[in-house]
């Protein structure tokens, strides 16, 4: 599975959704709460072995499928190519 | 306090007839009611009505029984609550009227006797009661300005039947207890139903400040009173004068909340609102107030030090109970049967236990401070709002919405980036005047809930949309408010006479015979507030600015300067631990969720595993999602269907037929 895939699944396994948007906002269409975002940061960290700096808590970065499946991709390949 | 039950029945039935056919329903009724009124339970069947009473004995030992009936006009009472201005009314009166009683009921008979059914607007107090006029035929309804005590009714075959309680209306055999689809929506996400609808198909609920005139087949309800938090704000009145007119209204809502012929003490929680009162009341007692606190073992919640820095200040006599999670998850069923309601929170809980401890030592009536953060805006909730507003205003701001860090210092939300909890609090930024703009973000976490239910009721409930519902209720004047001052009209609506008034005042006083009175929630002092200039409310970030100002002379500094703290109990972990009670894993299983049919057996157990699986604390949307589930449960377990009354306590019901 993509990290797509994969982040869809723990969201609805999570925080109980059937049905969203790739592109929805968790935040502003409430299908995640400001403390869910903390367990979405937590399983990103440790499903795809990657540090999330204080400074990337932004929506830009984690507020939609799409961008947060984006920002692991992104900070994947930063990772690889630092190594 | 007390509890009342009451029905039509036909005009022109032969008295033995009457009694054959109500006598027994009467019986039942009134002596569901026993835990409201233990000291006697009595019914009286008349032409065209029967009326049903269980007595909590305060004022006018003796004289104070009821149904109270007029013996010229034939008029008759059953009334629950306190007209605390009762001997100034009987004063006025007294002069054309011979009292037989002491009681402040024959003052209510006797004031609407005087001047009709308008006769509320002159009570300062807490009531809810039925009048039946024969000469008329008119049955009325009628409950207190903001809605400390409850009423219910439900059409009949034969017209109408009340009660304190649901539980009565089905003890009565008027309906079988099945759960509303929209109630139970609503109350999930505005943590009450909008009224008149209730969680209970067919029952609904007398509005706070309403009357409610029922006629030939035809019932008839208005508002005689709302809050009026719009009035054009006092220009004349600098804060020296303020703080004296306040301290002088809040000694006198005090004053009268001690009448009673029987000890009155109080509830401390450490904070600023119970501590000014415990003062004001020390002081007039003379020094033998009794205070009664909660506890929490886990001191995440526990406001013991503050508690008893006041009590040893105020020199009372001082007790407390210590409330754990175990506790929690055990008091639950018994707090849910009691409330009637689907609840979000467990707070409700220690509050039952606490009762109980003022009962045990042969205390009848307490003071208790709710009612002053809805009218001196102390909520969180109005700060978010005049820094949504703020924001609003510029939303491309950077500067503005960084104060909302300033708001929850109690929540973990430090981990996180502005950025996001702007993203949160965001909801709504783009439409100000909406009426619901203060509670859209608390509405949107609550109303995730729905993603729980399942299949079957989502689709019976899909029609019914809550925050729609609660908007359509305002009446219009509301709308044309300030944004504060429509926050605070909701907040009354729906959080305080729904549910800590409700499920959390009157119900966990009333489940162990103790009744609660509210000095901030004298209607004078609400429209005192109401007509004081805003900065003297919430001046800037600071809350209950004039309030604190009263107190520093009678409050310890320590608890002036606290950084305000809400009332809360251990969120809805102790249903999954170790700690759990044995009701959970029954209530919780996928067979009693299926048979309940609200929520979702699949998701239910999901979030049952995930909470028992976790180390750290629950998330507040998850523990919010438990709480709700299992008292859902709980309700259906505990009142549908009815538990038959004890043989015995209809048996002890007096029957009387006039």
């Amino acid at each position: 599975m993509n990290p797509r895939a994969r982040i869809r699944q723990f969201i609805v396994e999570t925080f109980f959704v059937d049905d969203f948007a790739d592109d929805q906002s968790f935040l502003r269409s409430s299908i995640i709460d400001s403390l869910g975002m903390v367990e979405l940061v937590a399983y990103l960290e440790k499903e795809f072995g990657i540090k999330i700096a204080d400074a990337e808590l932004i929506p830009d970065n984690l507020d939609s499928l799409a961008r947060a499946s984006a920002f692991v991709e992104r900070k994947r390949r930063l990772g690889t190519s630092a190594a | 306090m007390c509890g009342i039950a009451g029905f039509t029945v036909p005009f022109g039935l032969p008295a033995e007839e009457r009694r054959v056919r109500f006598g027994s329903r009467l019986r039942r009724m009134a002596a569901s009611l026993r835990h409201r009124g233990p000291d006697a339970q009595r019914g009286l069947l008349l032409d065209g009505v029967a009326l049903g009473h269980a007595r909590l004995a305060i004022v006018d030992l003796v004289g104070g029984a009821q149904p109270m009936r007029d013996p010229d006009t034939g008029v008759t009472i059953v009334f629950n609550g306190e007209i605390f201005n009762y001997l100034e009314l009987r004063e006025r009166l007294g002069s054309h009227r011979v009292f037989r009683t002491k009681s402040d009921t024959e003052v209510i008979l006797a004031c609407y006797l005087d001047r009709g059914i308008d006769c509320v607007l002159d009570f300062i107090g807490q009531f809810a009661f039925a009048i039946h006029d024969p000469r008329s035929g008119v049955l009325w309804l009628a409950r207190d300005r903001v809605g400390i005590l409850p009423l219910h009714y439900t059409r009949t075959a034969e017209g109408l039947a009340f009660a304190s309680e649901a539980k009565a209306l089905f003890a009565g055999g008027w309906r079988t207890p099945a759960l509303d689809s929209r109630g139970v929506k609503q109350t999930l996400q505005l943590w009450s139903p909008v009224v008149p609808r209730t969680v209970f198909e067919g029952v609904s609920q007398l509005a706070p400040g309403s009357v409610a005139r029922w006629s030939d087949g035809r019932l008839e309800t208005w508002r005689y009173w709302d809050p009026d938090f719009g009035v054009e704000p006092r220009a004349e009145v600098d804060a020296a004068r303020a703080e004296e007119e306040l301290g002088a209204l809040l000694v006198d809502a005090v004053r009268l909340r001690l009448r009673a012929d029987v000890p009155v003490a109080a509830y401390l929680s450490g904070g600023l609102d119970s501590s000014l009162l415990c003062s004001i009341a020390q002081s007039q007692l003379g020094g033998t107030l009794n205070t009664f606190s909660v506890g929490f073992a886990d001191p995440g919640f526990d406001e013991r030090a503050f508690q008893d820095e006041v009590a040893r200040r105020l020199a009372t006599r001082h007790r407390s109970i210590l409330v754990s999670s175990r506790d929690i998850g055990e008091l639950l069923p018994a707090v849910v049967r009691q409330a009637e309601q689907v609840l979000l929170r467990s707070a409700p809980a220690p509050l039952l236990r606490l009762s109980h401890l003022v009962r045990a030592c042969d205390t009848k009536v307490v003071l208790t401070g709710e009612g002053s953060d809805e009218i001196f805006l102390g909520y969180d909730l109005y700060r978010e709002t005049r820094i949504r507003q703020f924001w609003a205003r510029q939303p491309g701001s950077r500067f503005r919405p960084a104060l909302l860090r300033r708001l929850y210092p109690y929540l973990p939300m430090s981990q996180q980036g502005h950025e996001l909890l702007e993203q949160f609090f965001g909801i709504g930024l783009d439409d100000p005047k909406n009426p619901g703009f203060s509670h859209l973000p608390r509405w949107a976490a609550s109303g995730r809930i729905v993603r729980f239910f399942s299949r079957g009721f989502a689709e019976t409930a899909a029609e019914e949309d809550p925050v729609a519902s609660v908007l359509a209720s305002l009446p219009a004047r509301v709308r044309g408010w300030k944004p504060l001052a429509r926050a605070q009209y909701l907040e009354m609506q729906t959080l305080l006479a729904g549910y800590l008034l409700g499920s959390q005042g009157d119900r966990m006083l009333m489940g162990n015979s103790v009744e609660g009175r509210f000095p901030f929630l004298d209607h004078r002092l609400i429209e005192f507030a109401a007509a004081l200039p805003e900065r003297f409310k919430l001046r800037g970030l600071s809350e209950k600015w004039i309030l604190k100002r009263l107190a520093r002379r009678s409050v310890p500094t320590t608890v002036l300067q606290r950084q305000k703290y809400p009332y809360r109990a251990p969120a809805a972990g102790f249903l999954t631990g170790v700690d759990a009670p044995g009701w959970v894993r029954e209530l919780l299983s996928r067979e009693a969720t299926r048979k309940v049919g609200v929520f979702d057996e699949e998701k239910v157990a999901r979030l049952v595993a995930k909470l028992s699986a976790r180390a750290a604390a629950p998330t507040e949307a998850d523990s919010q999602a438990l709480m709700a589930i299992a008292t859902t449960q709980l309700l259906a377990d505990q009142l549908l269907p009815p538990a038959p009354v004890p043989q015995r306590d209809v048996d002890a019901v007096e029957l009387e037929a006039a």
